[in-house]
């Protein structure tokens, strides 16, 4: 069976580059033609993860795996961490400052909105240790990624 | 045309004999459309939107953009020129009637101004705007479907934007109709006797087939660059400063330039005139490819409305002008000063032109697209491996010596047989 593995860094306050890895993701998808449904939900997912280790993580990174059946995204960093996991999944909850408000970042959809667009959804994290989010899709194995 | 000119893609034509076999197209186009080989181009004509880089980069002259040529104006029919709004602001200090007669003088019978239409267009796009807020029936954030080169990029790599394109008819298209009308209806002839002429910055809005790529039913039959006319123009224009000025009788077709029309060719023009506040306008083709990027990602849907211009400050700087685009920039702000922003469109009127379809655009780019697609062959994952193993070997530098745009599009090529290693200079000098 074959499969692709890739690492992307992501790194805390790294704005710049903000939203890069995801494009990859979603550009090596784009090649494969798998269901472009399947590709926007992915990589809403990524950028939305990628923001999250930007904004409240630490150094980190966005691992990516291509499976004939299936993508599997797992983003973590070694951050501050979640204290209260329950209370981070709610809609609308946030931690972010005005400044990223007033920026547009900082909705509170997030971690909600990574949980509505994959198939498989896990969340650890520890507080002073750091998060983990890891997401698989389901790409029903079809079309060329064989 | 020359013997050795051959026709690239529809926009774009090349001169074997002047090219030196140089980089530079090769780097700048948008689809990886160019490679050379044995220092000669190969081109993948059939990925070319005609965003016009690689002429605008060519060293030597060898690729030129395709433009109906200006031959006499046959006499027979009765020519009417549909001016871009842009070239006025190639002639600063000239007022934009005089630059229209001029064009009447040079044998057009008519010369139309599109200001009117650019109005008709934004007021239409407000209202769809406005409608679908409240239907929640388009994706957000809409795009603007003015520049063809961003409609035809769409197409190409980013399909699933497609419906956030506006489906309003373009100005130009509204003007051809309406000018196709009124000239029928003058004259009592058939549309075969009328030759429509649109005068623009841009190379890829030439010729009527190559038009329905983006939205509406050919109205326009020939196409011509701004660049093409404005020689014999500005000679015009000076004969009519020292006093030449023929005894034209007013045109119908002019309908007034204002302040709105002139912004209109610099990035921002379009937004302006628009009454939606929750509006971006972006130029330049790098840009405009970092922001559908993320659009594709679900970002910015909080915004009502997209301008894209792929040409850096919008259409001014276009790859058919006359005038480099800062003077025109120049030009266009201080002229606005004088002209104001008044507005003459009746709500009402484009209401009612609206509730019975008269925007609504037959697009053609779903086709388009699925015509793209079949070019595409996909990868597969054990491939895509390949590729990132090739290019953990040669460490890309994008040196291009291999005749590629860069080491990434080299490794695609090599997966797919379309290269072989012998071609990087990394691997040769490993050996
Ligand atoms: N990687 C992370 N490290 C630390 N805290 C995080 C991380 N990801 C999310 N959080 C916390 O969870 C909250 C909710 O996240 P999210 O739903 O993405 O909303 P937002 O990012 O808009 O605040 C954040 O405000 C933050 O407090
Ligand atoms: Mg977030």
């Amino acid at each position: 069976m074959s499969s692709l593995k890739k690492i992307f860094p992501v790194n805390k306050k790294d704005f710049i580059h903000a939203g890069e890895a995801s494009i990859y993701v979603k550009n090596l998808l784009k090649s494969l033609q798998i269901d472009p449904k399947i590709i926007r939900r992915a990589s809403i997912c990524g950028y939305e993860g990628e923001m999250n280790v930007i904004m409240h993580g630490g150094e980190g990174s966005l691992f990516l795996e291509i499976n004939p059946d299936k993508v599997t995204l797992d983003i973590s960093d070694n951050g501050p961490g979640i204290e209260n996991i329950e209370l981070a999944m709610k809609q609308g909850y946030s931690t972010a400052s005005e400044r990223y408000r007033e920026l547009g970042f900082g909705a509170g959809m997030g971690l909600p909105n990574m949980k509505n667009n994959s198939d498989e959804f896990a969340i650890e994290s520890e507080k002073g240790k750091g998060t983990r989010v890891q997401m698989v899709f389901y790409t029903g194995g079809g079309g060329h990624a064989g | 045309m020359q013997g050795d000119t051959k026709h690239l893609s529809p926009y774009v034509y090349f001169d074997e004999r002047l090219c030196i076999g140089c980089y530079h197209s090769v780097r700048v186009c948008p689809t990886r459309a160019i490679r050379i080989r044995n220092q000669k181009p190969l081109h993948f004509h059939e990925h070319c939107i005609g965003c016009g880089e690689c002429i605008r980069v060519c060293p030597t002259g060898a690729m030129r953009a395709v433009t109906s040529e200006l031959t006499a104006l046959e006499k027979d029919h009765i020519s009417v020129a549909l001016v871009s709004p842009v070239l006025y602001s190639q002639f600063p200090g000239i007022m934009p009637e005089d630059v229209l007669n001029a064009l009447r003088r040079m044998g057009f019978q008519h010369a139309a101004d599109m200001s009117y239409f650019l109005e008709m267009f934004q007021c239409a796009a407000d209202e769809f705007i406005a409608r679908n807020r409240i239907s929640h029936q388009a994706p957000w954030p809409l795009i603007s479907p003015v520049c063809p080169v961003v409609v035809r990029l769409i197409a190409f790599q980013y399909p699933s934007l497609l419906p956030h394109i506006l489906p309003i008819m373009r100005p130009v298209a509204l003007m051809a109709r309406e000018v196709i009308r009124r000239i029928i209806a003058r004259y009592g002839v058939t549309k075969e006797a009328i030759t429509l002429y649109y005068i623009n910055p841009c190379p890829t809005k030439m010729s009527p087939e190559r038009l329905t790529f983006h939205h509406e039913q050919p109205c326009i039959d020939k196409v011509l660059g701004i660049n093409d006319v404005y020689p014999e123009l500005f000679g015009l224009l000076e004969k009519m400063q020292k006093g030449d000025r023929p005894d034209l009788p007013p045109d119908q077709f002019s309908y007034g330039v204002t302040g709105h029309s002139l912004i209109w060719g610099m990035s921002g023009g379009e937004i302006a005139g628009m009454k939606s506040e929750r509006t971006l306008a972006v130029s330049g083709l790098k840009e405009t490819i970092a922001y559908l990027e993320k659009i594709e990602m679900g970002l910015f849907q909080d915004l009502d409305y997209i301008e894209f211009r792929t040409c850096p400050e919008g259409c001014v700087g276009g790859t058919l002008t006359g005038i480099d685009k800062y003077l025109s920039k120049n030009f266009i702000q201080k002229a606005m000063l004088n002209m104001g922003l008044k507005k003459r469109v009746c709500q009402d009127e484009i209401l009612c032109l609206y509730d019975e379809g008269g925007f609504q655009a037959k697009s053609s780019l779903a086709k388009l697209a699925q015509r793209f697609a079949a070019q595409k062959k996909p990868l597969s994952i054990r491939e895509l491996s390949e590729i990132d193993n090739i290019l953990e070997k040669i460490k890309g530098t994008d040196c291009s010596a291999c005749g590629a745009p860069d080491c990434k599009t080299f490794a695609e090529d090599l997966v797919r047989g379309k290269a072989s290693m012998e071609d990087c200079l990394f691997m040769k000098k490993a050996q």
